[in-house]
């Protein structure tokens, strides 16, 4: 198994009362209350941790978020291009670049190939879907967001494998007469993909696709339910079977000296499911395309009739995760804390439950949590509990 | 009604009522509620028909259908397709849009029009609004913003059924899809409204929160000959906050 860790540069520090009097702490909270000198010393501390990382040999993952205290990450592709300089050996998972929400994937195809070639080809390229509150703030349309999503992965994969002069695309989102990038990226024919997501459709088409497929915060039932889809799809379509290789996890993980330490210093990244998940309706459950019509009356009632809708929606799943204790995060395979056994322990069990995955990824630093109290966990990690998932190797599981 | 039309290939839900001159109505965000009284009262002097738009109501949508250009179109085959030589078009809110949009193109086929808290054009300046973003905006203000008395008109969600809440949600998925960007307006339109040539009627609600009477007096000035006229006391829905002054009105202008 391998390991990567990520920081979403969470910006906590706005006065509680102007939280609690907000509808929404993304998209619409004004950007006065971003103070530009405090989020200098963040980016400074974050980006320290990721070179912490490449020194104890963690990958890394760089996020992207936009217009709200939960991540100051709203470009991709600089915080990318610093870490392909700035590290030197390990790994970088850029995911990602919201490409649903630009619109120029060749440009996109440009930066990644760009960073791939400064890292001497380091580089992995995950694609989120991106929703909610990015769809108002980055004027996108939601209804059909997951169109461009894969038309865009299509031109970005060309943009990025053709090396035989211009070629045209004329799509039904994007056109581009005249593709012909510099640098092609160091590699070829170009660097692995990973896409994120829950529901169950996209995740045949990762499948079929032989994506690296990530899950974030979604507990062993969801996680599970996403993975067999992928499997099931490969089948499907007369596929080869994956490994555990083409799995990946999302859960916020600290480690400590103690369990006690662990599991209190951890309990400080639910901050990013209690305040920073805070979304109105508009932006989320009310948001066209979020939900297909026939679920309108769980939805628009204020009191929703009982009864089960299957799948959740990342909406839903979202509304879940904001009023969850540190205990329920545990038990529900959201959080993983304590001491280095303790979480080694945590995600076999998951790994247990889930049928195997082949990447961790360690939301490993949000709300209020402390530069050092960062770096403690992120040295306890890399040479207490990365050896020993290190010794877990990937498998042909069903 | 009847869900039975099929024009152009596509599988239409249209409401008909009363007898009379013809008219075509073409509904904004919501399509037009079978029971809305306004109908029965306008059917003694018309004869209705209010299709849903394609993607909207109970009417399909074809996969390669999501623009106002497919729309435009569509409806122009719609015209082409009825008995009537001539028609009056009404277009309440985004159907105003189009109805503008068929008057530029289609003048033959109308003999009057009528845009009642119409979409479709820019008018201020590139950072002032004209159209209320309500998919961006708190329900509860879009739903103040969009009545005279919302206490009154404001739906009550709760009340409605399973089946008119998936239409509400189709409704708002379609406009979203049609919409979206520019935002409920061509920005190719303003300078064509010159070629409407028919009798037309701009009505607005004087209390419209959605989009404002200014708007809909600048609306009419690009409209050669059009009359601007007021509802009072009604929002952006004066077909049913002020149904007989509605009606009223739109009697008196097709027996000008």
């Amino acid at each position: 198994m391998d390991a990567w860790w990520q920081c979403e540069v969470p910006y906590p520090f706005v006065p509680q009362d102007v939280i609690n009097a907000t509808d929404s702490v993304r998209a619409s909270l004004p950007n006065r209350y971003c103070d530009p000198k405090i989020a200098a010393d963040l980016f400074e501390e974050v980006i320290d941790e990721f070179l912490l990382c490449d020194d104890l040999g963690l990958n890394v993952l760089a996020v992207e978020h936009h217009a709200g205290i939960n991540s100051l990450l709203g470009a991709n592709p600089l915080l990318v291009g610093i870490l392909a300089r700035q590290t030197r050996q390990v790994r970088l998972l850029s995911l990602g670049t919201l490409i649903s929400l630009r619109k120029d994937p060749v440009r996109v195809a440009e930066e990644y190939a760009t960073a791939d070639v400064i890292s001497h080809g380091r580089l992995e390229i995950g694609f989120v879907k991106s929703g909610g509150t990015e769809m108002a703030s980055n004027n996108a349309n939601p209804v059909n967001n997951i169109e461009r999503y894969w038309e865009a992965i299509d031109l970005i994969k060309k943009a990025l494998s053709h090396h035989d002069g211009p070629f045209s695309w004329e799509g039904k989102h994007f056109t581009h007469r005249h593709v012909n990038i510099w640098p092609r990226p160091w590699q070829q024919p170009h660097p692995r993909m990973w896409s994120a997501t829950g529901d169950p459709e996209t995740a045949a088409e990762v499948g079929r696709r032989g994506m690296v497929h990530v899950l974030v915060l979604r507990g062993p039932e969801g996680t599970k339910r996403a993975y067999a889809a992928h499997r099931k799809a490969r089948a499907e379509a007369g596929l080869p079977k994956v490994t555990t290789d083409n799995f990946a996890y999302a859960a916020f993980v600290y480690v400590g000296d103690t369990d006690e330490e662990g599991m209190r210093v951890g309990s400080k990244l639910l901050w990013f499911l209690h305040t920073s998940l805070k979304s109105a309706p508009q932006y989320s459950k009310l948001l066209p395309g979020s939900a297909p019509p026939q679920a309108a009356p769980q939805i628009y009632r204020t009191a929703p009739k009982s009864g089960s809708t299957g799948v959740m929606s990342a909406g839903q799943n979202a509304a879940r995760l904001t009023s969850l204790s540190a205990e329920q995060a545990m038990a529900q395979g959201i959080l993983f804390a304590g001491n280095p056994d303790s979480v080694y322990k945590q995600v076999m069990d998951f790994y247990d439950k889930v049928g195997g995955f082949g990447h961790l990824s360690l939301v490993g630093r949000s709300g209020f949590m402390t530069h050092a109290e960062s770096e403690k966990s992120i040295r306890l990690f890399a040479q207490e509990v990365l050896p020993r998932l290190r010794e877990i190797k990937p498998i042909t599981a069903d | 009604m009847s869900a039975g039309d099929v024009i152009g290939g596509i599988e239409l839900e249209v409401v008909r009522r009363g007898a009379g001159r013809p008219v075509l109505l073409l509904h904004g965000a919501q399509t037009v509620d079978p029971r809305a009284p306004f109908l029965e009262m306008l059917g003694h002097h018309a004869e209705i028909i209010a299709p849903s738009h394609p993607g909207f109501g109970r009417s399909a949508r074809p996969a390669d259908f999501e623009t106002v250009y497919d729309l435009v179109h569509f409806y122009l085959d719609f015209l082409e397709a009825l008995p009537h030589e001539k028609v009056t078009l009404i277009g309440l809110s985004f159907g105003g849009w189009l109805a503008a949009e068929l008057a530029v193109k289609c003048r033959h086929r109308l003999d009057g029009l009528v845009l009642v808290d119409a979409f479709g054009i820019k008018v201020s300046d590139r950072e002032t609004p004209d159209i209320l973003d309500v998919f961006n905006t708190s329900p509860q203000e879009v739903q103040r913003r969009s009545w005279h008395d919302p206490a009154t008109w404001a739906p009550d969600l709760d009340a409605l059924s399973d089946d008119e809440l998936v239409i509400r949600a189709r409704n708002w998925e379609a406009l979203c899809l049609y919409g979206w960007n520019p935002y409920m307006y061509n920005p190719q339109l303003k300078r064509w409204l010159q070629r409407i040539t028919v009798p037309t009627l701009v009505l607005w609600g004087s209390s419209d929160g959605i989009v404002k009477p200014s708007y809909g007096r600048g609306y009419s000035s690009l409209i050669p000959g059009s009359r601007f006229e007021l509802i009072e006391r009604a929002g952006h829905h004066p077909e049913i906050e002020q149904a007989r002054a509605f009606v009223d009105t739109v009697v008196k202008f097709m027996n000008r």
